[in-house]
């Protein structure tokens, strides 16, 4: 028999109801495993943004059970401990999000050590050192000293999952890494996408980027209303949708 | 011979670019000259005003010194009431934005009565009203809180205006951090920092920039409303000036000097404004 080990995030049962009654997830459950690649693909406003923001706790899940590396959080409770673990979590998943969100009046570098120095308590140079790796693993060693705001969007988001991985996550959130970007622009920044999936890295990215769900993903999921309508290989849901709104909703995209 | 058509070397400027280049540069030079000019026809248009209205050179520049000495007073109690303020309005924004209900309505309280209440009536509660407030504690049992609360003029001038730009300036404070993207929160955030670590790394450094403008102009204002501390008799600048003036009737010289001085100082910050916004303009695109 095999043994499986436990999953790198294991999302229980999750509901997120904004205000009073706008119920945006409706019991959702997913379990990643390490190095496992995901893509979540749904129509605008199914609460794609809403599952990933409850995983790192942006957003604070109405009810369930949220897993990451074996720290689990439950919705409601507000003990002390709580807010270390939930801190916990964050430092174990980095997130990118659609709008970049790098720090202005940061340089690039800054920028990258910014987690590990202020977060961890690294020391500077060890952070530079390790910062200067990973800008150079995203091609952008040249730009170290460059501000933000001189940078193409397309660089710009390099800098901030080089921003992310410097706090060296257990897993990796993409939000639409690529929807603010010019189409020429696109390319580069899946490519970096791709090669942290090659690498082993966990990842749930929220992406219409087909190549990317289609060839670099281990599982595609459908979301719909807050609900998965729809779970399989990128094979299966490109090739054989079973659900009527899978196969709406890919006819709208492909 | 068709020179237009021959491509110049790749990654060089082209000839016909340098023209270009040097009119930017002229028109640059010509309008920094220009300005220079205009600064200084206004400069001699104020000087000979001053002369056409027969002002005694000879009396200002005797009182002169005199009248410096009190610009001390006047830079203490300014820089002292501004550094309090910026603390209370630290403070007072944090408390505005707070989610704990007695912070929250301790700061909106401060804010509201504080702006509520002239300077004027803030500065004599300060230095004549807070004694008989230590008394009436005195009598209730505490020993020595009268002497306490009993300020000489300068502490109680200093404490009256900074509390009262403190108030003005936590709205400017307060407006400045939230004017600041919630994504830059969330990005804080997602890295696993802190609410004190956000708002100390990433939120206020950004907010810094915003406000600086707006307290520089509260700055420039507090230098002048220092004035009021000579109300409690203390000889600073404007103190000084009229009492000169009175007592030789040439009150005229006397303003204008001390209007003079104080302007200079202004300028003088001023130029301090324009190099801290330029340092914290460098994560703009444009420089
Ligand atoms: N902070 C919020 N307050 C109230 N409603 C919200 C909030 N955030 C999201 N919603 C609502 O929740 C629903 C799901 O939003 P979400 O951003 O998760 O959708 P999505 O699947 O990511 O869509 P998109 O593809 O457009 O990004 C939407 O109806 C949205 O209006
Ligand atoms: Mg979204």
């Amino acid at each position: 028999m095999k043994k499986k080990s436990n999953p790198m995030v294991k999302v229980t049962n999750i509901h997120k109801v904004f205000g009073k009654k706008l119920h945006v997830l409706r019991g959702i459950d997913l379990e990643v495993n390490k190095g496992e690649t995901v893509v979540i693909l749904g129509a605008s406003g199914s609460g794609k943004s809403t599952l990933l923001r409850c995983i790192n706790f942006l957003e604070e899940p109405t009810a369930g059970t949220v897993e990451v590396d074996n720290i689990a959080v439950t919705a409601g409770g507000d003990d002390k401990n709580r807010t270390s673990q939930i801190l916990d979590i964050r430092k174990k998943t980095g997130m990118c999000f659609q709008a970049f969100n790098l720090f202005p009046h940061m340089t690039v570098l800054e920028n990258v050590i910014e987690g590990p120095v202020t977060v961890l308590g690294q020391r500077k140079q060890e952070a530079v050192l390790y910062a200067q790796e990973l800008l150079d693993w995203v091609g952008l060693t040249e730009k170290r000293d460059e501000y933000p705001s001189r940078l193409s969007g397309g660089q710009q988001q390099r800098v901030a999952i080089s921003r992310s991985l410097a706090m060296k996550p257990k897993v990796m959130l993409f939000d639409e890494p690529t929807s603010a970007l010019d189409p020429e622009l696109v390319g580069e920044v899946v490519e970096v996408m791709e090669r942290l999936a090659k690498e082993g890295m966990t990842i749930i990215a929220v992406t219409h980027e087909l190549h990317f769900a289609r060839d670099v993903a281990d599982r595609v999921l459908i979301m719909d209303h807050g609900n998965w309508i729809e779970e399989g290989t990128p094979e299966k849901i490109f090739n054989n949708p079973e659900n009527k709104r899978t196969k709406q909703f890919l006819a709208h995209i492909l | 011979m068709n020179a237009g058509t021959i491509p110049t070397k790749k990654g060089g400027i082209p000839p016909e670019a340098n023209n270009v280049l040097n009119q930017i540069e002229n028109r640059k030079t010509l309008y920094r000259r220009k300005m220079i000019i205009a600064f200084i026809v206004l400069g001699l248009l104020l000087v000979a005003t001053l002369m056409v209205i027969k002002l005694d050179f000879k009396f200002m520049l005797k009182w002169l010194p005199f009248v410096l000495a009190g610009s001390g007073f006047t830079f203490l109690v300014a820089f002292l009431a501004i550094a309090l303020a910026c603390f209370l309005a630290v403070i007072g924004a944090l408390g505005r934005m707070s989610k704990n209900p007695f912070l929250n309505s301790f700061a909106t309280s401060y804010v509201s009565l504080i702006r509520g209440t002239p300077l004027l009536v803030q500065v004599y509660m300060w230095y004549l009203a807070l004694p008989q407030i230590g008394k009436a504690l005195e009598d209730l049992g505490i020993e020595g809180i009268q002497s306490l609360v009993t300020l000489p003029a300068v502490p109680a001038g200093i404490l009256a205006l900074g509390v009262c730009y403190g108030a003005y300036m936590t709205e400017t404070v307060r407006a400045g951090i939230q004017s600041i993207k919630l994504g830059q929160t969330e990005a804080a955030k997602a890295l696993g920092m802190t609410e004190a670590q956000t708002m100390k790394r990433v939120i206020f450094p950004q907010a810094l920039r915003v406000i600086i403008p707006p307290v520089s102009n509260e700055f420039i204002a507090m230098i002048k409303d220092s004035s009021l501390v000579s109300l409690m008799g203390v000889w600073e600048l404007s103190y000084r000036a009229i009492k000169v003036g009175r007592r030789h009737f040439q009150s005229l010289e006397m303003l204008i000097m001390v209007a003079l001085i104080y302007w200079a100082m202004c300028i003088l910050l001023q130029y301090a404004q324009e190099k801290l916004e330029a340092y914290m303009a460098r994560g703009d695109r444009r420089t």
